[in-house]
């Protein structure tokens, strides 16, 4: 895509000393947007970010301040309820084995995803459009479906009660996705490049890792992200697969928080802002490898 | 571009993969304890699920702690399920296996595990050991009704709640109106409260999930009919009960806030305990919330309003209780895991935690209860003779389909007018007439 867009931007006509004058009618737009008042910029976003943030902020509010208070400001403001599921409620261990599902399904979906888009990028073979399709088609296929045939799976793997069983059954319903996904950021890649790097003397594994892996890099964020995010929070599998309290997950410890007839909503409060935080950090420093990546991937995949 | 591999190759991976699979298929555990289904030796690791673990996890982390020092060979594996997901875990456990040696198991899904035969039957158990005219008649009736099975008892029942109308005594005060005893009084209290300018309201309805038991004791306990069948036929659709339906509905919007259309019990209670709400239909499971919120001085607790000759009906609530799972290796461990539960320390502990009605005769004679004055209210409400019982058909297979996503989304059309009260009774009245005959069909044989 960068080269694309060097190309196009070298064909343009070039003055000698700098680049060409815009035509008088494209100048005149250009000013036409600069002159645009900036409330009617900042007030819709403003509206918006309101809206997007006042959730989040009601969630604050109950984690913060004590149980029975009324006040829409977190004053005074208590830290109890992140005590009571951190410490009582065993959070300290669902984030634990969140975050190691997380990380775990994050590193198997971009292996296997890179290998598996490697493939459908580079090589032909028989049944290429079928598998793809098939792919496709699993996506319409819900995880509830499969979980009956994965419990007796996993329970003949004697892999019940492992965090194992999730993050494989999480690898698995993430890879149709990623695999579709980078096998496009691949096929953007030119193969003249990795032709080259083959003639300079490196192997095909080498000339994957040194030409075309740096290039994947928008890519391998979105998926690797969106598998972290997807595993961090869902919560069928871990409910299905984990039978012993030291191996749930932070969304099934949110969830029994609910009880059948009452609530704890400071400490439900407070549980959602520890589930939060993680996704937050991760999307606060992945935004623009994000946008890069799932834009690059659907125009040109 | 070709993928080159060879033969030898394949095999060898084909070979090693089926050999790991075999190997992983075929090993299997051994905790010391007796096969499955058996009485095994009595000591060992047992495994509890919760079946609503919520607020609990304190109260049964204290109770495994005491039976694990008095009975210092076993140990207790307890596993908290989400409420809303116990039915889907248990399911699952049916058909892939894993199943707990013991569970909590309410009366609403009894009949699904009893049909699915993974429950051991409990009788004989309870007669022969420590809880032998320990358990409240009313209580283990309903269990035994709830299985199906005529008198054998699937469950040894722990606790049961009852429906509170809880008020806010402040309001009520403010505004110079009586408790709401009665019916009547309930609706002219609803509508004097109601002051949509300042926001407040006379009354939260239950329009989402788990709005048709509340509508039901609308409906049974304005009309005063106090059978749930009338042979054959249920009286749902009885022209009383629609009536009483309409009057009930017609209260969404007029004295409710306009949300109320999808309140579910999480949002009800919020709206009670932090906006202006004067009165709620809940249980008595909400009462540690309400004093959270609102401290205990601010609001009280009565039964369901009765009719004004004094009488007062009411659905039956759902009875919580423990089954022994017949596929555990260790059932002599197990029951005496349920024994213990339900002995009269554990269980008084364990309903005080809770805000619920004890299943153990002594602990329902405790001081806390007579304390807990909605407690105390709504035994002396079911004791006193004054109230009638309408009994639920929780033997049903279908009622929790039925009951709930069957139609609540109708119950919902009746709250915004796009369904006449009568239709929904009679949709009702249809299921429940086919799910009986379909039950009593397969009973016969």
């Amino acid at each position: 895509m960068t080269a694309a867009i060097a190309e196009k931007g070298t064909s343009a006509p070039l003055a000698p000393d700098g680049p060409a004058t815009p035509p008088v009618r494209r100048r005149r737009r250009e000013r036409a947007f600069d002159e645009v008042p900036r409330w009617q910029i900042y007030l819709p976003l403003g509206l918006y970010l309101l809206f997007t943030l006042v959730p989040f902020y009601w969630m604050l509010l109950f984690a913060l301040r004590p149980a029975g208070s009324t006040s829409l400001v977190p004053w005074p403001m208590t830290f109890d309820h992140f005590d009571k599921v951190w410490n009582a409620r065993s959070f300290s261990v669902f984030f634990q084995n969140s975050a190691l599902v997380g990380v775990c399904t994050l590193i198997c979906t971009t292996l296997v995803a890179l290998a598996g888009g490697y493939a459908l990028a580079r090589f032909n073979f028989r049944l290429k459009q079928t598998f793809m399709l098939a792919l496709l088609c699993s996506q319409f296929i819900p995880g509830a479906l499969m979980l009956v045939p994965l419990f007796q799976i996993f329970k003949n793997l004697q892999m019940i009660n492992s965090l194992g069983s999730v993050v494989i059954a999480e690898t698995v319903f993430q890879l149709p996705l990623s695999v579709i996904l980078i096998s496009g950021f691949i096929r953007n890649v030119p193969y003249s490049l990795e032709e080259a790097a083959w003639v300079d003397g490196c192997s095909r594994f080498q000339a994957f890792r040194i030409v075309v892996l740096p290039m994947l890099r928008p890519g391998l964020i979105a998926v690797a992200s969106f598998a972290f995010v997807n595993s961090w929070n869902h919560f069928l599998f871990a409910l299905m697969f984990l039978m012993e309290q030291d191996k749930q997950t932070i969304p099934v410890g949110l969830s029994t928080l609910i009880g059948a007839d009452s609530v704890d909503f400071g400490a439900l409060a407070a549980g959602g802002v520890i589930s939060a935080v993680p996704v937050v950090i991760v999307f606060a420093f992945i935004q623009k490898w994000l946008i890069t990546g799932f834009s690059a991937g659907a125009v040109k995949g | 571009m070709k993928i080159s591999r060879t033969y030898r190759a394949r095999t060898v991976t084909a070979v090693s993969l089926s050999a790991v699979l075999a190997l992983t298929a075929t090993a299997c555990g051994d905790d010391g304890s007796g096969g499955s289904g058996s009485e095994g030796s009595g000591k060992g690791e047992i495994t509890l699920w919760d079946n609503n673990t919520g607020e609990r996890r304190e109260i049964w982390a204290q109770i495994i702690k005491d039976f694990e020092k008095e009975n210092p060979d076993i140990k207790v594996k307890y596993v908290g399920i989400p409420i809303d997901q116990v039915q889907a875990k248990y399911d699952t456990a049916i058909d892939g296996g894993g199943l707990p040696d013991v569970g909590g198991v309410g009366t609403a899904y009894l009949s699904n595990l009893v049909v699915r035969d993974v429950l051991d039957p409990v009788g004989d158990r309870v007669q022969d050991g420590a809880l032998k005219g320990k358990l409240v008649p009313a209580l283990v009736d309903s269990v035994k009704a709830a299985g199906g099975r005529g008198d054998e008892m699937y469950s040894v029942p722990t606790s049961t709640n009852n429906g509170t109308l809880w008020y806010r005594s402040d309001m009520f005060a403010d505004a110079g109106l009586e408790p709401p005893a009665t019916w009547s009084t309930f609706y002219e209290a609803a509508e004097k409260l109601t002051k949509p300018g300042s926001n407040q309201f006379g009354y939260t309805i239950r329009g989402g999930a788990g709005s048709i038991a509340p509508a039901m004791d609308a409906m049974y306990g304005q009309s005063g009919i106090t059978s749930f069948w009338d042979g054959d036929k249920t009286t749902v659709n009885d022209p009383r009960n629609v009536a009483a339906l309409e009057k009930y509905v017609a209260l969404y919007k007029k004295v409710t806030p306009s949300a109320d259309v999808n309140n579910d019990f999480i949002k009800m209670v919020a709206q009670f305990d932090n906006g202006s709400i004067g009165m709620l239909t809940h249980n008595l499971a909400s009462y540690q919330d309400h004093v959270k919120a609102l401290g205990p001085e601010k609001f009280k607790g009565l039964p369901y309003p009765a009719q004004e000759n004094g009488t007062r009906v009411q659905v039956s609530n759902p009875v919580d209780g423990l089954g022994l799972f017949k596929g555990g290796k260790n059932k002599a461990a197990a029951w005496k895991l349920i024994e213990f539960a339900a002995s009269h320390k554990s269980n008084s502990a364990w309903n005080e935690s809770a805000g619920s009605i004890p299943a153990n005769t002594d602990a329902a004679t405790d001081g806390w209860v007579r304390k807990a004055v909605p407690t105390a209210t709504a035994m002396k409400a079911l004791s006193d003779g004054t109230t009638k019982i309408v009994n639920l058909p929780y033997y049903l297979p279908d009622w929790n389909t039925i009951s709930k996503s069957g139609n609540e989304p109708n119950f919902q059309k009746v709250l915004l007018g796009d369904m006449t009260a009568k239709e929904f009774a009679d949709k009702l009245a249809k299921e429940l007439n086919e799910a009986q005959a379909e039950w009593k069909e397969q009973t016969k044989s």
